[in-house]
């Protein structure tokens, strides 16, 4: 063989020729999106004398498909707001407005809901949405038909019913002032109360029959979910500038969950809109010219929930070096490219009404002082790897993390780079992405398993501390406190909350509950889950809802 | 390793008969019927027994699953990680047996097997032959295009670089070997970049296009292709030497004729052989693949499923494939009796 | 995929069916190029076994080796190696072992190439391409690429071994039961196998995994497993063989006890050629455990295992290509240079024994 060395040569010559495609257009030379991509290209503009017509369908990028259309997980929500109406709905500035019921009030004493109908709107199959149909509803999400509207409603409404074709009156345990705009979220979509009763729990779960302004075509499982306009659409919110029916004739909600695809066919053309697009294609799309919305989620924000049981958090001290030992505003400025919001605030995000600013400020980085509170509290030696020990434990914490749906990407490595900065004050992080189905098979629920907790949920009042702090009893567990703290005087603070039905008042409660977290380091916020959408300019109109953020597409229209 | 064997007769002999199926490699045509029947019969209830057992084996994972399943079915439903009451749980657990001993259980899976019936996937409320049934047809597709695509790629490249001087068939050698080591999923990255967003000229999302299913069938061919080629191209490389060529040359028919019509047959069997065991290869590249063009198919479904600890689905596709490859080796071995008549019974 | 290794030699031979299994590292010893043209030992015996032994064989299934010598020798009867044999080349070995130095060296000490902690962040310097200051770029959190390659051969080089180990260990138990045990409990070892070869390998590690759930371990175990099917039958088919052979026979006639007789012929003579495919295994469960992780069913972050590396470069393709390709082309270079050293360490090994 008189060759030299044919094998390295071909690798080589592969790499080169990859290197050569790739690196002559390498971009994004800095990480703010200065430089372009590849693939970028100016998007395809309408031209000046294009008008907005009727019809067509829109192809449209979600991120994650769930099992079925009507349920507990957010996933689940941005669906079924689709072809589901609600009560009512939001505005821009967080003010409910009518939708099915054009007016509600409550009783002096605050236990007494009373709603009123829009007549003559049908679900699709039909049935009239009488106030029958929704009294069902209630009894039917009290009764677990949808997880997180239990969750909500549960030590406050006690039953619903029908005083007359179009009143409903919902009777509560106790007030709750904010209960209109709970129920604004797309798990209290009303369903045909027909369909609940005659149709297997999998039929309704596939393809809930309402009254809204799509309605559930065909669906390929693993590919996309196909919405036909509902014709007979007369329901449309009082915000709403369309008062009719959809402009267009289907929406075809695809899952591509590969966030890079997403965006790159959106760019190609392929797609009308994404969700979800990442921060470091953010900058890119904006001066492409696309439309592009970005709404900050109320409700808990991304945080880190202390496990105050046992462990090494359970002293407040240990807590709070924590806390100071992370810089997590550059973290969140430069991984979140300067999209992704930084939130200090462990109990709500700055979106949700009551927010304290005070909370928020709490922490700041000081690595001296954290140092000193774990001397203080016992960890004062340090070992040969740098981490800090008592009585001859490593100080060594672990944090396991819903990985893929809860924390995408850029949150995981947010969670790195806090396992980095804490490593300085001498704690040991253990990162565990956990897939969805050993989150779902409570893997990590029990204190035991684990010492901090990440997660967020979206909620469109403070009312969410609630569902998070409420001490859980024997009889009623509360598998929703990720810290397991278990003093009342934080749930009292809340309950008062709750029922206070001044704002001013209750944003004050409310905001003592938040000092009240970050005073105990009971959680610390990292950043504000964002809810994002990029829009071709072909397509005008869409926006996005604001109980949860969103896609609404019923106003949406194509230029042309 | 060097033993008696090499002066064995029975290793001068022609080539025994395909799949081995016992017997010593004599070939007997005087009673071959009786013997191929009995073959094929035996052949055929090997077949059945590897599918049994890949049954079991799917089945025995599915009890293996750590924790309590039918809290992992409900959360999974639920969408919210936290433990659940016994009677949240006792619906479930009606619904797939799963509080039945083992034993029962198992015979449910089997007998449900065998109409058809592959369980209910835990995390959607259907049965997983429907979901598997939507996505087959994608990758079988994109596998059938990839296979087709190597033939293509490999005939080409060892028919133009085989038997050409130490240098040329060097080099292609050396570009079947790099090639074939190739990871899947590097490789289609690399295509993606450069061809479809780079140069834009194919479709970024696949989709159900013929051009879209171009790079991922590519990513799947190459590596295929320089397999195959390896053992193509010794075989080449040998018919080459041999006095049919020769005589071909002297008749005046050019060197590519030759090659194409007459060598190429001679070398092509190994690549046949090759085919069969590729179906079950490039499936299961198939699932890295699908997820780097984001391609609707199996992969998907398989990915997510392990993802969501959703078994059913799981050991459903595994056994599907399995089965797969089970009645692809079959037909392959039989396209050998036919190609080659002297591999007869044995 | 990632069939590296032992190629189909040459099926050619009619007669056989499938290929050697290069899902797994086939039963062929012989290297990928090496067709059947070796025309030693080694492949004859797998065939006689293969042939004899395997009796109801799933369609020759992915395990069976080809016959490819007995037709070559047939054809053209050789004593020195045919044309067709691919024997890596000197530069070809020179430019392996280099490179199996610099991996050594990361393994070992890789402070020595890279000083720089891999998991320090250097959040001015995110998203930065290759080049004087960091030589394979940084990701989104300013992580220098090249430190987290090197610091991570031996994560990743871990996962390899562990996997072969796994694999070979099975196999071992496996193939030596198939071949030395009573009849019975052989006939139903040697189903076993079968019936994990018709398998994937990569479909059975997701099973695993689908079972433990992803980890480092798992992807050990995952992957070791699924390749083992077909490292057992072609150990079944070498213990089978020189159980057989002429002087073990011989030394059972002279009376030599028979654990004595499997302890200091059989065993030694089956094991001695799996050493090179041992090599060849490193490299490729290196690959398929970093399929694993690419699919997110590996390794964890932020472990700079190269499989996982790929995963978190993904989201930044766009932005940041070295993160996927350049990890990719550091495993694909792994792969080829155990392969190209495995069968060099082949090919001197049987050269010794001639």
């Amino acid at each position: 063989m008189t060759t030299r060395h044919p094998r390295v040569t071909a690798l080589a010559a592969a790499a080169l020729v990859a290197a050569a495609g790739l690196a002559g257009c390498s971009g994004g030379a800095g990480g703010t999106g200065a430089g372009t991509g590849i693939g970028a290209r100016q998007a395809d503009a309408p031209g000046p004398d294009a008008r907005p017509v009727d019809g067509g369908t829109i192809v449209y990028a979600h991120q994650q498909e769930p099992a079925c259309v009507f349920g507990g997980w957010i996933e689940q929500a941005y669906l079924s707001t689709q072809v589901l109406d609600n009560l009512v709905s939001l505005d821009d500035d967080g003010t409910v407005v009518p939708w099915l019921a054009q007016s509600w009030s409550a009783s002096d004493d605050g236990l007494t809901w009373t709603f009123d109908l829009r007549p003559g709107v049908e679900f699709t199959d039909g049935t009239p949405v009488d106030a029958e149909a929704v009294a069902f509803n209630v009894g039917y999400w009290l009764d677990g038909g949808n997880s997180t509207a239990q969750v909500w409603l549960a030590g406050y409404v006690e039953s619903a019913e029908a005083v007359d074709d179009t009143t409903v009156s919902v009777h509560l345990s106790r007030p709750y002032p904010r209960f209109a705009e709970t129920v604004a979220q797309g798990y209290f979509g009303i369903q045909s109360q027909h369909a609940l009763e005659t149709r297997t729990p999998q039929e309704n779960c596939e393809a809930p029959i309402g009254s809204g302004a799509f309605v559930v075509g065909r669906w390929d499982r693993g590919e996309s979910i196909h919405l036909t306009r509902n014709d007979d659409y007369a329901s449309p919110a009082a915000n709403d500038p369309n008062q009719g029916p959809a402009h267009v004739d289907a929406v075809d909600w695809r899952f591509v969950s590969d966030p890079t695809t997403r965006v790159d066919s959106l760019r190609a053309g392929e797609v009308d809109a994404v969700y979800d697009v990442p921060a470091v294609e953010w900058a890119d799309l904006g001066a492409e010219g696309y439309d592009e919305q970005l709404y900050v989620t109320p409700g808990r924000p991304q945080q880190l929930a202390f496990n105050t049981a046992q462990g090494p958090f359970a002293d407040e001290r240990v807590r709070k070096a924590f806390a100071y030992a992370v810089d997590r505003e550059p973290l969140v400025e430069t991984i979140g490219q300067g999209v992704i919001p930084y939130e200090g605030n462990g109990g709500v995000s700055r979106a949700t009404p009551g927010y304290s600013e005070e909370a928020a400020a709490t922490y700041t980085h000081d690595l001296p002082r954290a140092e000193r509170l774990l001397d203080e509290a016992g960890w004062s030696t340090v070992d040969d790897d740098g981490y800090r020990t008592k009585d001859g434990e490593r100080l060594s914490v672990v944090l396991p993390y819903n990985s893929g749906t809860i924390v995408t990407a850029d949150g995981a490595s947010i969670l790195q780079g806090i396992q980095q900065q804490v490593k300085a004050a001498g704690f040991e992080l253990d990162l565990v992405p956990v897939p969805p189905s050993g989150f779902f098979g409570g893997a990590y629920s029990q204190p035991e398993e684990r010492d901090i907790a990440a997660g967020y949920w979206t909620s469109v009042t403070a009312g969410i501390l609630y569902v998070n702090w409420r001490v859980g009893t024997d009889d009623d567990p509360n598998f929703n406190n990720s810290a397991f703290w278990d003093d009342p005087e934080l749930q009292s603070i809340i309950e008062q909350a709750n029922s206070t039905a001044d704002v001013a008042a209750q944003d004050a409660l409310y905001e003592q509950a938040q000092v009240y977290i970050a005073d105990h380091a009971l959680s610390i916020g990292l950043y504000d889950r964002i809810s994002t959408l990029a829009v071709s300019p072909r397509l005008v109109g869409v926006r996005q809802e604001r109980s949860q953020g969103g896609p609404v597409f019923h106003d949406a229209r194509f230029v042309d | 390793m060097t033993l008696a064997s090499s002066t064995d007769p029975r290793q001068l002999s022609l080539p025994t008969p395909s799949g081995g199926a016992g017997g010593p490699a004599v070939p007997d045509r005087a009673s071959s019927w009786p013997r191929l029947v009995r073959r094929v019969v035996r052949r055929l209830a090997g077949a059945a027994v590897v599918l049994w057992g890949a049954a079991t084996v799917a089945f025995l994972a599915q009890v293996a699953l750590p924790g309590d399943r039918a809290t992992v079915i409900f959360n999974i439903r639920a969408g919210q990680p936290i433990e659940r009451t016994p009677e949240e749980l006792a619906a479930i657990n009606a619904q797939y047996g799963l509080a039945d001993p083992v034993v029962v259980q198992y015979w449910r899976y089997l007998t449900g097997l065998l109409r058809g019936d592959l369980g209910s996937s835990y995390q959607q409320f259907r049965p997983v032959t429907d979901v598997i049934g939507e996505q087959v047809g994608s990758t079988l597709t994109l596998t059938l295009a990839a296979i087709a695509l190597a033939w293509v790629i490999m005939v080409a490249w060892v028919t133009l670089t085989a038997g050409r001087g130490p240098r040329v068939s060097a080099l292609g050698a050396a570009v079947d070997t790099t090639v074939a080591g190739l990871p899947h999923y590097w490789l289609g990255i690399v295509l993606l970049l450069v061809f479809a967003l780079r140069l834009g000229l194919v479709p970024v999302i696949s989709g159900t296009s013929p051009l879209g299913l171009l790079l991922p069938a590519l990513t799947l061919a190459i590596p295929l292709a320089g397999f195959m080629g390896q053992a193509t191209r010794t075989e080449f490389e040998t018919a080459l030497q041999q006095p049919f060529v020769v005589t071909a040359r002297l008749r005046g028919q050019s060197d590519l004729g030759v090659r194409l019509r007459h060598v190429l047959r001679h070398s092509a069997l190994p690549a046949v052989t090759l085919s069969g065991w590729a179906l079950g290869a490039t499936i299961s590249g198939a699932v890295v693949v699908e997820s780097v063009f984001s391609r609707a198919g199996i992969g998907r479904v398989l990915v997510t499923a392990v993802n969501s600890q959703d078994l059913p689905i799981v050991t459903g596709v595994v056994v599907l494939i399995a089965a797969l490859y089970v009645v692809a080796n079959l037909v392959v071995d039989a396209v050998h009796v036919i190609l080659d008549p002297r591999a007869t019974t044995s | 995929m990632s069939p590296t290794v032992p190629a189909p030699a040459t099926s050619a031979a009619a007669g056989r069916a499938a290929a050697s299994s290069p899902d797994t590292s086939g039963p062929e010893i012989a290297g990928p190029d090496t067709a059947a043209g070796r025309s030693v030992a080694p492949s004859t015996v797998l065939d006689r076994e293969a042939g004899e032994n395997s009796g109801g064989t799933v369609a020759g299934g992915p395990g069976t080796p080809s016959p490819g010598g007995p037709r070559r020798r047939f054809l053209s009867p050789r004593t020195t190696p045919p044309a067709g044999r691919r024997r890596p080349t000197r530069w070809g070995v020179v430019a392996a072992s280099a490179a199996a130095l610099f991996f050594a060296v990361a393994l070992v000490w890789p402070a020595a190439l890279s000083p720089r902690d891999p998991l320090a962040l250097d959040l001015t310097a995110a998203l930065q391409a290759p080049g004087l200051a960091h030589w394979f770029g940084t990701d989104e959190a300013g992580r220098d690429l090249f430190a987290r390659v090197v610091w991570g051969t031996r994560d990743s080089l871990a996962i390899g071994f562990g996997a072969t180990l796994v694999s070979m260990t099975t196999a071992l138990v496996l193939g030596s039961l198939a071949a030395l045990a009573p009849r019975w409990l052989a006939a139903a070892v040697d189903r076993l196998i079968e019936v994990l070869l018709a398998f994937p390998t990569l479909l059975l590690a997701l099973l695993l995994v689908a079972v433990i759930g992803p980890s480092a371990v798992s992807s050990m175990i995952a992957v070791g497993i699924g390749t083992a099917p077909g490292y057992a039958r072609m150990i079944r088919g070498q213990v089978l063989s020189v159980r057989r052979s002429g002087y073990v026979e011989a030394a059972v006639a002279l009376g030599h006890p028979r654990r004595s007789v499997l302890a200091r012929h059989v065993v030694p003579n089956a094991v001695r050629p799996l050493v090179a495919v041992v090599a060849l295994s490193i490299g490729q469960s290196i690959v398929w455990a970093s399929s694993l992780s690419f699919l997110g069913l590996g390794v964890a972050p932020p472990s700079s295992e190269w499989g996982a590396l790929l995963e978190a470069g993904r989201t930044y393709v766009t932005h940041g290509w070295w993160l996927t390709v350049i990890p990719g082309l550091v495993i694909a270079a792994l792969a080829l240079t155990t392969t190209t050293l495995g069968k060099a360490l082949q090919d001197s090994l049987e050269r010794g024994e001639r």
